[in-house]
């Protein structure tokens, strides 16, 4: 019988602890590879699946949890002591199911750390293939803490061999793993995935069980729990006894968990007791749950009311997007998600839909930068499956796939990747034959969506249809038609409903106005996810206004407390008082921006009333940025208030930008970036900040950025000016190495360097132009290179 | 585990400028958001340690000249690490993508905050030990090489103990994180109380930032 089979109608149990006992036959710490000892002292590991196997365990784990290519040093050994351990493990208990053990890899995934998705990917590849091929049963990924790297390790058991996949992470007192993971965002990821899910090591069995009922409640699949015997002492010694241990599960067994073991400090007797308290329990018919959210790794959005999907990380009509996907300035994308975030939204869409860049990769990293400074759940915004599934496969948590739409060819494409990853996705209601009149029409197309759903198993809580905005001046009737096929739908179907709002209004004065009572009026005909700006505030008092009316907002008390004591706020009002004769206001602009003030942009724009745009900057920002510059420099001022100074200038030249647009106010274009291998980036975000608010275009590329993606920037945007950092020793060689594909590729750049282990010698000696020993040093080599400022000497 | 405020202008390269309550405020402000979100934990192991510098029965040398001078006459050690975790790291993540000001701020504030919690894990350490233990000594001081790291996370199984990583650079991540070897010596304890490197009156790094003028 094959496992899944058995678990079908049983409840298996897992054995018990195995560091714990290798520890007590080695009488002391096993060194850093417990893994070897399958090659080593392949008699003590048997003696131990055996005393599990002999107190009744179903599946015996081998020894194999950390032999993976990062912790034991080579794929070949890691293969080598897996094939070793599930061999041992089949031969001591030959009528038991062997399990591939798969722990962390011991690195931590980008966007948090400096491993790749898809090297985590093939390493926990490599595991699987090896174990599968040595005979294991079933597979095993637990003591996962990052939702990130769990699903690498999933994908890469799935993808690569037909074994039943079960996974489990650990949970901390809080309720979530180290890295923030909780079990819900957990659950709607994984579920999906993995055959199996369930929470390992952690807690004593006692403190677990709200995890576990939380897994419970957002799961349709078999849960496992393998919980410690307590927490250690110094000695590392567990507290819970085997009795105590199998009272607690007992509570596990009557929530519905459907299969058992132990994790650090439990025993065969532990094992022993678990397998008389299972006895000839049979698992139970559990009811199919109705769960319909999406999350990332560490915020769950439910779709039981209005949730707004930020609409702004898109190119379509927005320059400054363009530019920033086209140039792969990710800083400006993160910068628009953290200011929906701000501004109410719960979901974002991110498209990187224009035609002259590689629409694939740049999606996936848009994921990825989005992801890495803030945690609400994304929408991929993409009609080409390639793209789509890249996208899905790096996104961590459950998103959502706008669009499909009625065209069989379409739903044919699409939606088995939906499926796989276990998105949700957005259903259009047109088709091949374009777009419907009516609302009739609309309905019958969600019909055919939802209908092809079903087929690939997606249900419908994971649906939205968008019954589509059209513009209401051009076509009047079609608003009705939309409000209608929201209805029906909605009284016919489980699913949710979404829509783009402010097309409505297209060709409309004050189309603001038409926005929001468009919207009202939807979200009374059942309207639940807006697509829509949220930084505009009338959008978002929409939607808290019928958060209210519809009762969602319980006692009106997050409106109250948004709006009570506050004027609303509406469209940004230009203009500030005082200062009449222009060089008081460029007095108060210098004291603005000396002091780090962000009155500096009221001030500004006073001034600007006065003076020439170009004349604010020559005359006043500038010099204000010297004389701070200078300071700095002789230690009058120190790092904060140099930055502090940086980022009001910034407002300044906002303030300058919106007058004169069309770039006149760039001096000169510089990429700057972390490089390959570190992740500390703060000198480099201190080195941008000063040098955008010179008034410099800055291409960051970011941190942990490989010499070829340097190199490439700097050839496509033939910049004269590279700035590089790097933290430690460690990592001066791949700067190093990126002077060097600099030089080759792009010899008219010339190189600026930075980092706390650098020095001028060390950074001649690596080939670059420049050392920067402080954040003031690149702005003098720009004013030398691009302006003819000052000679800073090369090195 | 603290923000001290004296500490944190230190680390910020502050020389006696005039600072004003704006600034003051920005400080405490980023010192309370660290404290707040900081979720300090710590892993520590006891080894005994022979005359190659090896530890216990694990095969794992301590290498280089300057460990092997600061641990002189010790049979004993602890190996430890320590992290203010992953949340800290996400938040300054989120900071530096809207400026460079407040990221500055919170980036230095965690610094503090990890070697204060640091010092909190050695105290306690003193005070359950019936012996004098040196300071704490981590990889990356003098000789001690960075790649040692690798081996102390392994050992003490930081990654599934207190989620803390060593990457392929031998970087910490989170990044606000410590490892360090603390001697425990063969004499009774000292009342003094321990500090991160002793003193820098003893240390050759002459032209480092962060060099107290007190020594």
């Amino acid at each position: 019988m094959d496992f899944l089979s058995f678990l079908q109608r049983n409840i298996p149990l897992f054995d018990g602890a195995f560091g714990t006992m290798l520890q007590q036959r080695a009488g002391g710490p096993v060194g850093t590879v417990p893994e070897l000892w399958n090659v080593e002292r392949p008699a003590d590991v048997a003696a131990i699946h055996r005393a599990y196997a002999e107190a009744g365990a179903d599946v015996i784990t081998a020894n194999t949890f950390g032999a993976n290519e990062f912790k034991v040093g080579s794929a070949e050994e890691a293969e080598k002591l897996i094939r070793a351990g599930v061999r041992l493990a089949k031969e001591a208990a030959p009528d038991k199911f062997v399990a591939l053990d798969i722990g962390p890899s011991g690195r931590l995934l980008e966007p948090m750390g400096s491993l790749s998705f898809d090297d985590a990917y093939a390493a926990f590849a490599r595991q699987a293939k090896a174990g599968a091929a040595a005979g294991a049963d079933l597979i095993l990924i637990e003591t996962m803490a990052d939702l990130q790297e769990l699903r690498a390790a999933v994908l890469a058991a799935r993808e690569n061999t037909s074994l039943p996949v079960l996974c489990s992470m650990t949970f901390e007192e809080n309720g979530r793993t180290f890295a923030g993971c909780d079990p819900v965002c957990y659950a709607l990821t994984a579920s999906p995935l993995a055959d199996a899910i369930g929470v390992n090591c952690s807690l004593g069995p006692d403190k677990l069980l709200p995890v576990v009922q939380a897994l419970l409640d957002h799961t349709n699949k078999p849960v496992l729990v393998q919980a410690n015997a307590g927490l250690p002492d110094e000695q590392m010694n567990y507290s819970v006894g085997p009795e105590e241990f199998a009272a607690a599960y007992r509570a596990f067994l009557d929530a519905g968990v459907r299969i058992l073991g132990g994790c650090c400090g439990t025993t065969p007797e532990h094992i022993r007791r678990l397998r008389a308290l299972i006895g000839r329990r049979r698992p139970r018919a559990a009811r199919r749950k109705f769960i319909s959210a999406v999350c990332s790794a560490t915020k769950a959005v439910f779709f039981d009311g209005v949730r707004t999907i930020g609409e702004r990380i898109n190119p379509t009509g927005k320059k400054a997007m363009k530019q920033a996907l086209r140039e792969g300035d990710y800083a400006f994308v993160q910068g628009q998600a953290i200011e929906q975030a701000e501004a109410g939204a719960d979901i974002l869409d991110v498209n990187a839909g224009l035609p002259e860049i590689d629409e694939k990769a740049a999606l996936v990293r848009l994921v990825r930068e989005v992801q890495a400074v803030c945690d609400l759940p994304l929408q991929i915004d993409c009609g080409k499956p390639d793209a789509v599934e890249a996208a899905l496969r790096r996104c961590c948590g459950k998103a959502i796939v706008n669009s499909v739409n009625g065209d069989p060819a379409v739903l044919r494409t699409i939606l088995p990747i939906v499926k796989k990853y276990g998105a949700a996705v957005v259903g259009l209601t047109t088709d091949e034959r374009g777009i419907p009149r009516t609302a009739a029409e609309r309905v019958r197309i969600a019909g055919d969506i939802i209908h092809a759903c079903a087929e690939y198993g997606i249900p419908q809580e994971n649906i939205l249809i968008d019954c589509l905005t059209l513009t209401v001046s051009a076509e009047q009737g079609q608003a009705r038609e939309t409000l209608e096929a929201i209805r029906q739908i909605k009284s016919r179907w489980r699913v949710r409903t979404t829509l783009g709002v402010s097309n409505i209004s297209f060709g409309l004065p004050e189309r603001r106005i038409v926005n929001t009572a468009f919207l009202t009026a939807a979200f009374a005909a059942g309207l639940d996810a807006p697509i829509l700006n949220p930084n505009i505030p009338e959008n978002m008092q929409a939607v808290h206004a019928w958060r209210v009316l519809s009762g969602e907002d319980k006692n009106c008390a997050a409106y109250t407390a948004r709006y009570g004591g506050a004027k609303a706020e509406s469209a940004p009002a230009g203009g500030t008082a005082g200062h009449e004769r222009p060089a008081d206001a460029r007095a108060e602009l210098f004291r603005c921006i000396r002091k780090g003030l962000p009155q500096a942009a009221a001030a500004c724009a006073t001034l600007l009333e006065k003076e020439a745009p170009l004349d604010v900057v020559n005359g006043s920002l500038i010099p204000a940025l010297n004389e701070v510059g200078d300071d700095y420099e002789k230690g009058v001022l120190f790092l904060p208030q140099l930055i502090a100074a940086a980022e009001s200038a910034k407002l300044c030249f906002d303030e300058v930008k919106k007058r004169l647009p069309g770039g006149e106010t760039e001096r000169g274009k510089i990429v700057l970036a972390t490089v390959k291998g570190d992740i500390h980036d703060i000198g480099k975000n201190i080195a941008r900040t000063v040098l955008e608010n010179y008034g410099y275009k800055v291409i960051d590329l970011g941190k942990n950025v490989p010499p070829e993606q340097v190199a490439a920037a700097c050839e496509r945007e033939d910049v004269r000016l590279c700035g590089l950092s790097a933290l430690m020793t460690t990592t001066v060689p791949a700067m190093e190495e990126t002077i060097r594909l600099l030089r080759a590729r792009c010899p008219r750049c010339r190189v600026m360097v930075g980092g706390a282990v650098l020095n001028a010698d060390y950074a001649k000696k690596i080939g670059a132009d420049w050392y920067c020993k402080d954040a003031n040093a690149d702005v003098k080599i720009a004013r030398y290179l691009f302006e003819g400022g000052e000679e800073v000497p090369t090195l | 585990m603290q923000v001290d405020r004296a500490e944190f202008l230190r680390y910020l390269g502050w020389r006696g400028q005039e600072t004003d309550e704006a600034l003051l405020q920005k400080l405490d402000e980023a010192a309370r958001r660290c404290l707040e979100i900081a979720q300090p934990r710590s892993t520590v192991r006891r080894f005994p340690l022979d005359g190659d510098l090896c530890l216990g029965g694990t095969g794992f040398v301590l290498e280089g000249r300057d460990v092997r001078a600061h641990l002189a006459g010790c049979h004993e050690v602890y190996l430890f690490a320590a992290t203010i975790g992953i949340a800290a790291e996400r938040e300054l993540a989120r900071l530096s993508a809207r400026g460079a000001y407040e990221a500055l701020l919170f980036d230095t504030a965690c610094s503090c905050a990890i070697e204060s919690y640091c010092d909190d894990v050695c105290e306690d350490l003193q005070k359950s030990c019936a012996r004098r233990l040196l300071p704490r000594f981590s990889c990356g001081y003098g000789d001690f090489p960075l790649q040692a790291q690798r081996d102390i996370c392994r050992l003490l199984r930081t990654d599934t103990a207190i989620g803390l990583c060593c990457d392929e650079s031998c970087l910490l991540t989170p990044r606000k994180s410590v490892t360090a070897v603390v001697g425990i010596t063969d004499e009774p304890p000292a009342p003094a109380a321990q500090r991160a490197c002793g003193s820098c009156a003893a240390c050759k790094h002459t032209g480092c930032a962060f060099r107290r003028k007190d020594g």
